[in-house]
């Protein structure tokens, strides 16, 4: 029967659909491929290099081989082995801290649906933050929670919320103006429901892409607190880490410079590449 | 005829060369320098993109494959993109819809006509001086303090003036005006097209004037072209088309048209959609639509058929003489409601000295508060069954209004009765009240839709509150759509799969959603093509009718109005000028500015001369700082301004006083409307 049909198209999510179809471009694919790759790249790192990434070889600072694709650092361990479990550092703090950040961000800019007033404040508060240079909000952080992973996670969580918030602000005010909120609000449906139904999504869209953006922020924030010893404490390796030895280096291998900068460079574009799919599936017309 | 433009057989497409899409296809037509040619059709008919190629500013997407543009014995699409360059803005001038769109609002408008004058080699000095003498040249006062002011120091019409003289700038030969007055009130859309006349007689131009308004082209137009799916249907001079109309299309277009002296309660709809341009019917574009379709218009696509010289038109039966090819009456779909019903005595809704205070937010702790009232004291009822009209020009407050009923806008003082409850506190409780009673229609049917939601999920959010879910909500869409005429497959899609008409129908299936007992509709169909204009005026009437249901209708048009409305009242600066039954405000109006508002109105009929219309001069003075006494003396054709002897208007507030037959008017001499309205008297 026909409405059984209707029913299926009733109860599904059409915006998950939407999202879902994201996939099928070829952008989405390549997205999807590339972040596959790496994330499992990186999960694989102790089957794939079982010696781990302190192992040491006798050569330091030698350039690129087949070998040692990356070359080898002052001390004479792989730099790419080193890179690739730097890059399961990052992640960890990528798939944690980021969407994090996203939540309390949308949610903190989304609380303006109360009151206007408590939006305006919470706005102020998220300004205190982001007038903070990066390095002092660290070290308070580390007075508190100590070095290493754990204050690198809340660092890089706190430094998202900024704009993340400001962006959900953004949509709040510029959707509660739009024609079909104001028809839900005489209609008599709750401020709740509305901000789910009608907020949120168009919401999403615009924080999914800035995350992808951050991520890149976020590797960067790693490395700025792991250089004056406040993040991960050597040997462990992260790309942040990785690029600021290499900097003293990089006269004498470039590679130990444009190796980890190539991850960062791929990861980047994965992300960029999901958000800009996500953002042509759900915005088309 | 010695034709400066001569179009012949232009065919333009969309996307990929693979599948394209013909947006316009042989189209033919010439323009005369004095004469003005109205280019009319529905949106998607293909006249925006016409004048476009004549321009050659098509998107990178569209282009000509066929046909020539001959401009002074050149064709314009062989031109380099240099010596096109050259004729763009001197030769042939365009003047867009929106005019807020088109200047820039941070530079100053001088500087935006002289930067027009300097592209093409005049002088800074020289450029100031023409600059002064454009503006003077379009009716903008003081001109030379104008050039230093932004664009938003101006009202519409005032930045329509300026788009204009941007376009005279150099002394076009062809002026394209594409829509230049449907972004604007009905009074300052007779001063533009009075504008328009006299600058084509006297700078001798030639005209396109693309419009939708049978209105516009019976008062401006010399020659006409319809046009419908693309394909010009009916071409001729205005008299030909308009005393007889050979192309069923132009035809229905006429009798769809609300005019302010119509008689019908229901208007002659023409059914269905108009196609898109990706999904054309096979032969006669309009088959679908029309009542005298037979199997030749299945096949072949009808070629212009030669009437006279002059006039052709592309229908299978233009030949028929004799035949009036007006869509036929609809049968009454109910008996009038007034009679059936009978008069109630308990309103719906009623408000009492509403007062809304728009500058509400503002107050500040060191700031003194002055409160702007966008309504201010406003009384009416709302009988079930029954229609108040509600007419006013854009900023009169006839939104805030209904905002403000509804509860978004805060009431500052006065009240609020929905169906006996004083609704006035909003509380929780109120709201649901309201909710429950009261529902509101919006003007744009794209923009109250949430693009990302189904159709069937947007009433499904309505059909939550009464307390429907799954099944029973499913069963009661089904209904809601039947109800408003649509297919129930549409629950299924978007949006922007859905025309315009059709949106605006499941606008209407939500609010009915709720089961409520008063519509506001606050200008359901001014977004809407004339075609369909008719058909959700129709659908609204008969659902008014059936459920009983009283409307608040809100119009900036009378000509909307006058066939859904019981009641009529107009409304002016946040005030109620005139009110009373409508037939009668339409007969014989007892105030100056309803009188102005239904003379402004531009008809479908040639045998109304242009010149007999009272025009209004100046704009709506502002909310913020209105007038003293009477608000409307600084426009009032027989106030102050005008006539001697009538201190009172400046001195005395006038106060809605009664005007016999349960007429109310707000005019100090309403007594002398009828007999100082007339255009010999004004003079």
């Amino acid at each position: 029967m026909t409405t059984s049909v209707q029913k299926t198209s009733w109860r599904t999510n059409p915006t998950l659909i939407r999202y879902a179809l994201a996939f099928q471009s070829s952008k989405g694919m390549a997205a999807l491929a590339l972040v596959f790759a790496i994330t499992s790249v990186a999960l694989l790192a102790p089957v794939l290099f079982p010696q781990g990434y302190d192992f040491q070889t006798r050569n330091a600072l030698v350039g690129p081989s087949w070998q040692h694709p990356f070359g080898t650092d002052e001390i004479g361990r792989d730099l790419m082995v080193r890179a690739i479990y730097g890059l399961r550092t990052d992640l960890g703090l990528i798939f944690t801290a980021v969407p994090l950040s996203m939540a309390i961000g949308t949610i903190l800019g989304l609380l303006g649906i109360i009151s206007r007033r408590l939006g305006d404040w919470v706005q102020r508060g998220l300004d205190v933050i982001a007038g903070f240079p990066g390095l002092i909000l660290g070290i308070c952080i580390v007075i508190v929670v100590g070095t290493g992973w754990l204050a690198l996670f809340i660092a890089i969580t706190i430094a998202g919320l900024p704009s993340f918030g400001r962006l959900a602000r953004a949509t709040l005010l510029t959707q509660m103006n739009r024609e079909y909120v104001i028809a839900a609000m005489t209609l008599g449906v709750s401020k709740w429901k509305i901000m789910i139904r009608h907020i949120l999504p168009q919401a999403a869209e615009t924080i999914i892409a800035q995350g992808a953006v951050f991520v890149v922020a976020a590797v960067f924030i790693e490395a700025a607190l792991s250089i004056v010893g406040l993040g991960l404490q050597p040997p462990e390796p992260s790309l942040g880490t990785l690029l600021n030895i290499g900097m003293l280096y990089v006269t004498l291998t470039p590679m130990y410079v444009i190796g980890p900068t190539v991850i960062l460079i791929i990861l980047a574009l994965a992300f960029s590449l999901l958000a800009d799919a996500l953002n042509e599936a759900v915005n088309q017309r | 005829m010695n034709a400066i433009l001569e179009v012949k057989n232009l065919t333009t497409v969309f996307g990929p060369r693979a599948a394209p899409i013909k947006a316009v296809s042989n189209v033919s037509f010439e323009v005369s320098p004095g004469r003005v040619l109205g280019l009319v059709g529905e949106s998607g008919s293909g006249k925006s993109v016409t004048a476009r190629s004549v321009m050659r500013l098509l998107s990178a997407r569209g282009r000509v494959t066929e046909g020539s543009v001959m401009f002074e014995g050149q064709d314009i699409l062989e031109l380099s993109e240099k010596d096109m360059l050259n004729k763009r803005g001197k030769d042939i001038a365009m003047v867009f819809q929106d005019p807020q769109s088109t200047l820039n609002p941070v530079v100053r408008v001088g500087t935006q006509i002289m930067e027009a004058l300097e592209v093409h080699g005049v002088s800074k000095a020289e450029a100031r001086e023409r600059a002064k003498e454009l503006l003077d040249q379009v009716g903008i006062p003081e001109p030379e303090t104008a050039l230093d002011r932004y664009p938003h120091q101006f009202s519409g019409g005032m930045r329509q003036r300026v788009v204009i003289a941007i376009a005279l700038a150099h002394k076009p030969k062809l002026l394209i005006a594409d829509e230049p007055t449907t972004a604007l009130d009905v009074t300052i859309q007779a001063q533009i097209l009075q504008l328009l006349a006299d600058l084509r007689h006297q700078l001798g131009i030639a005209v396109i004037m693309i419009t939708h308004d049978m209105g516009v082209v019976a008062e401006l137009c010399d020659d006409l072209v319809v046009m419908y799916a693309g394909r010009v249907v009916e071409r001729g001079t205005v008299e030909e088309v308009f005393r007889a109309p050979r192309h069923a299309y132009t035809a229905a277009l006429f009798s769809a048209m609300p005019s302010v002296d119509g008689n019908e309660d229901i208007l002659r709809a023409i059914p269905g959609n108009p196609p898109v341009a990706t999904n054309l019917p096979s032969g006669c574009a309009f088959r679908d639509r029309c009542s005298f379709a037979d199997d030749r218009c299945k096949n072949v696509i009808p070629e212009l058929f030669q009437l006279s010289d002059t006039h052709s038109a592309a229908c299978a039966r233009a030949d028929e003489h004799e035949r009036d090819l007006s869509p036929p009456i609809p049968a009454q779909v109910a008996s009038n409601s007034n009679e059936a019903s009978g008069k109630e005595d308990t309103p719906i809704l009623e408000v009492r000295n509403l007062h809304t205070d728009v500058n509400a937010s503002a107050k500040g702790l060191f700031r003194k508060h002055n409160p702007i009232y966008a309504v201010d004291d406003i009384s009416f009822k709302v009988f079930p069954g029954q229609t108040l009209g509600l007419v006013g020009e854009s900023g009169c407050g006839k939104s805030t209004l209904s905002r403000t009923i509804v509860g978004i806008n805060q009431v500052t003082s006065g009240s609020i009765i929905v169906d006996g409850r004083d609704v006035t506190a909003m509380s929780d409780e109120d709201r649901k009240h309201i909710a429950k009673t009261l529902q509101y229609v919006f003007q744009d049917p794209s923009g109250s839709l949430n693009p990302r939601r189904t159709i069937g999920q947007s009433l499904q959010e309505a059909l939550e509150i009464v307390g429907l879910h799954g099944d029973a909500a499913l069963r009661r869409s089904h209904e809601l759509a039947d109800q408003v005429g649509l297919s129930r497959t549409h629950l299924a899609r978007f949006p922007y799969e859905l025309s315009g008409g059709q949106k605006q129908r499941v606008g209407i299936a939500r609010a009915l959603s709720v089961n409520p007992k008063v519509l506001i509709c606050d200008e359901p169909v001014s977004a809407l093509d004339v075609s369909i204009q008719a058909q959700i005026i129709n659908l609204l009437a008969q659902l008014r009718d059936e459920l009983n249901l009283g409307f608040l209708f809100i119009a900036h048009d009378l000509s909307v109005v006058r066939h859904i409305s019981d009641q009529l009242a107009v409304m002016y600066l946040g005030r109620f000028v005139e009110t009373g039954a409508a037939h009668q405000i339409y007969n014989a109006p007892n105030h100056p500015y309803t009188k102005s508002l239904l003379s402004a109105i531009p008809t479908a009929d040639i045998d109304v001369d242009p010149t007999q219309r009272i025009v209004l001069t100046g704009d709506m003075p502002s909310l913020a700082n209105p007038p003293s006494g009477c608000r409307f003396r600084t426009r009032c054709p027989m106030g102050p301004v005008y006539a001697n002897g009538r201190q009172s208007c400046v001195d005395l507030d006038p106060k809605l006083i009664d005007a016999g037959d349960a007429r109310l008017s707000a005019c100090h001499h309403w007594k002398d409307v009828t007999k100082a309205m007339t255009t010999e008297a004004l003079k």
